[in-house]
């Protein structure tokens, strides 16, 4: 059960992918990377439901023997009260959780053996507005899982968890669908400049600060997806994100590669980062 | 009307077309989304379509082998289908109560009420894709007298079942949502369904025809009212 928790807390698996010709979202992990990760280590299958935390200053209560596990943002980890750095927890009845401060990253997630257990719509547990009961989780809510009668015996081998990816600015792009139409200045400034996180920043999309003052005409309604970079008539910068809308009418410039986007999520407001071009290769 | 073809990224991969969105485009993107699915299947996780746009999004990166095969594809003179006769009667209620930029509408563009209903109430509209949210239909056909740009800052809640016009663009909101576009009306018909397997009930292709209901038969019309067809 939730104790207490900020807003942007929802259960994610990887998302409703298929059915966005009826404008329904892929929403889903934003971190995939992390996400991967965790569920690797409690053995899970790769589509398991997770909890996503964005923000610190979430406790949580168990009723019941499980296996948790840790991924994504360094925080401070409180078991009963008590500092602990593990990334895979044996949680007994009645053990609170809390998530403090986070020391580096911006999403924490918290993978469960065999996954969260929530309503499957249309094919997947994220939690997404009017598709979903509720967009997002709040104190009080009691989220499902498969109970173990008591921990297995076998001890955990110390994982290290590798963060030095957590740090890259860099963001590996492809052209996008409207990049030819970007002037010759343009092009070089989005591949020389670092831009800023800005503020606006949620599931749906990453506003950059930076503008690029551009003489693009608006599009005609065209698809879009996670990674896509629109670039506004007033210059602004969206990269979109897992919630994003299945189509828009700005020009698509840019396209993040998967690992990208995992990274992109992991930043605050605030960070920079930086464009880098890559070309498509086929294998 | 030939498509192009680009790639956005090692699985996405773009048809499009730099004619103007009309039914005969429409029938050229629908009959290229049916021929990549019985030729790609299961190698295409997902399509989704603009107004000139087809994008795919394929279930592993693009290989030279499978490049080859989409462009042996885009050289193909595929057979383009007739669209459907189907039209879906959608019943809106004109009244200033639900319709609550009608009478700003109507002043700005001089144009009474009656006769913006009787505009927006007289064509059929065809079906071009789903985006936006889930269940938006993005229709074509909307009278150029009732064109009018977006709100420049959108409204904070727009109410489920609102029917809008934005720009040269008239749409139903399915759920609540923000937006920009001018509310002149509200149906009880419900345009999306979660707990459905199917969760629309039309199709691109197919056709919407507004029909005007008084605030009285609009509060009658129970909530679970799905929209009446004509037979094709």
């Amino acid at each position: 059960m939730i104790l207490k928790t900020n807003p942007g807390t929802s259960v994610q698996d990887h998302g409703r992918i298929g059915l966005g010709h009826w404008g329904i979202p892929i929403a889903g992990v934003m971190d995939q990377r992390s996400y991967a990760w965790i569920n690797h280590l409690l053995k899970n299958k790769r589509n398991d439901a997770i909890l996503e935390i964005l923000q610190p200053g979430f406790k949580c209560r168990f009723d019941s023997y499980i296996t948790i596990g840790l991924s994504g943002a360094k925080a401070e980890i409180w078991k009963n009260d008590k500092l602990t750095s593990s990334t895979l927890i044996k949680i007994i009845p009645g053990d609170e959780l809390e998530i403090g401060k986070f020391l580096f990253g911006n999403i924490v997630y918290m993978g469960i053996a065999q996954g969260f257990q929530t309503a499957v719509i249309l094919s997947s547990r994220s939690n997404y507005p009017k598709i979903t009961t509720t967009g997002m989780l709040s104190s009080g809510d009691k989220i499902p899982f498969f109970t173990n009668q008591s921990h297995t015996e076998e001890t955990f081998a110390s994982v290290r968890l590798k963060t030095a990816w957590l740090e890259e600015i860099t963001l590996e792009v492809y052209p996008g669908s409207d990049f030819e139409a970007l002037s010759a200045n343009n092009k070089t400034q989005v591949v020389n400049s670092k831009f800023t996180i800005s503020t606006l920043a949620n599931r749906m999309a990453f506003q950059l600060e930076e503008l690029l003052p551009n003489s693009i005409p608006e599009r005609l309604t065209a698809p879009v997806f996670p990674g896509t970079v629109q670039l506004t008539s007033g210059g602004k910068l969206l990269i979109l994100m897992r919630d994003a809308q299945v189509t828009g009418g700005y020009p698509r410039v840019l396209q993040l590669t998967d690992n990208s986007l995992s990274v992109l999520a992991q930043k605050r407001p605030g960070q920079q980062i930086r464009f880098q071009l890559k070309s498509i290769k086929i294998g | 009307m030939k498509p192009n073809l680009r790639q956005i990224g090692p699985y996405l991969i773009e048809l499009y077309w730099h004619e103007e969105p009309t039914d005969s485009l429409l029938q050229h993107i629908l009959s290229w989304e049916l021929a990549i699915a019985s030729q790609f299947g299961a190698e295409v996780l997902e399509i989704r379509k603009g107004f000139q746009t087809l994008t795919c999004m394929l279930r592993s990166d693009l290989n030279s082998d499978s490049q080859r095969r989409w462009e042996v594809l885009l050289q193909c003179n595929i057979k383009v289908l007739s669209l459907s006769e189907k039209i879906w009667k959608i019943p809106v209620c004109y009244d200033q109560k639900v319709g609550k930029d009608l009478n700003a509408l109507s002043k700005s563009k001089s144009i009474s009420i009656e006769e913006i209903i009787n505009l927006h109430t007289v064509p059929t509209y065809r079906i071009h894709f789903f985006g936006f949210l889930p269940g938006f239909m993005y229709l074509n056909g909307l009278d150029p007298a009732l064109h009018f740009p977006r709100k420049n800052i959108p409204d904070r809640k727009i109410d489920s079942g609102s029917v809008a016009i934005g720009g040269p663009q008239t749409g139903i909101y399915p759920n609540e949502s923000p937006g920009g576009w001018h509310v002149i009306g509200k149906t009880p018909t419900i345009l999306f369904d979660q707990n459905e397997n199917l969760p629309v009930f039309a199709k691109p292709g197919e056709q919407i025809k507004f029909l005007s209901i008084s605030l009285e038969e609009f509060h009658h019309i129970s909530d679970d009212s799905k929209p009446s067809k004509s037979d094709d």
